[in-house]
């Protein structure tokens, strides 16, 4: 995961980071099988996106699949499982008309050295709060109790 | 809350433990790791695209069950 990370910022990705991954951040801890974010839906960010992931993962050939046409497009959703097959990326450039990387609130963490653009607790809860997965419903609790969020 | 109770590995993995700020980040990739040896996943490879979080969710779910459902008959 840091290795992506750390792709991602010298690359000068755009990007918010949502999901558990985020959580963790904000010190809700669980397991996920996936890393999930929102970046800036321009062709120059999907090349900086793929040069991160080639970066990271040995130039793997899969990358070239992930294309502007499909995020700016009818595809606002990406995943890659790339070669080391432990976790997976979900990259998408919008939530239907509800969210994109310019309507997530986001603050800057560092982790070993590395700054990551990671969504507020709000910003988290009023995403996981409106999806039809339980365990986003169970997250957007979580979320709530311990940050003191208003229901919405 | 000292123990909690779990049925499966899945509902364990769900469940938020709050850690002190700061440790969060080390934590979640120590828990991901724990998790990923004890519960192995087999993903197909490559890209896939999705019009919508809805689509991107059913596809996941049923990798998920394909994947518990071949460890389950090992």
């Amino acid at each position: 995961m840091l290795r992506v990370l750390r792709a991602f910022e010298q690359e000068g990705l755009e990007y918010v980071l949502i999901g558990a991954a985020a959580m963790g951040f904000h010190g809700l801890v669980r397991a996920t099988e996936d890393l999930d974010i929102f970046i800036r839906a321009t062709p120059e960010n999907v090349e900086r996106l793929k040069r991160a992931f080639r970066a990271a993962y040995d130039d793997d050939p899969s990358v070239d699949e992930i294309s502007s046409a499909d995020l700016l497009g009818d595809y606002p959703a990406v995943r890659y499982y790339p070669p080391s097959g432990d976790l997976f990326f979900d990259v998408l450039t919008r939530l239907g008309e509800v969210a994109s990387y310019e309507t997530v609130a986001a603050e800057t963490k560092e982790v070993e050295g590395i700054r990551v653009r990671v969504a507020t607790p709000s910003a988290l809860y009023r995403l996981k709060k409106g999806t039809v997965r339980a365990l986003d419903r169970q997250d957007a609790e979580a979320l709530r109790r311990l940050f003191d969020l208003k229901e919405e | 809350m000292p123990v909690q109770r779990f049925r499966t590995i899945e509902e364990m993995a769900a469940a938020p433990l709050v850690v002190p700020p700061g440790e969060g980040f080390e934590r979640f990739a120590r828990h991901c790791a724990r998790y990923w040896r004890i519960a192995p996943r087999v993903y197909p490879r490559g890209v896939f695209r999705f019009r919508s979080l809805a689509e991107a969710q059913a596809a996941r779910e049923r990798v998920t069950d394909d994947s518990v459902a071949s460890r389950a008959v090992r």
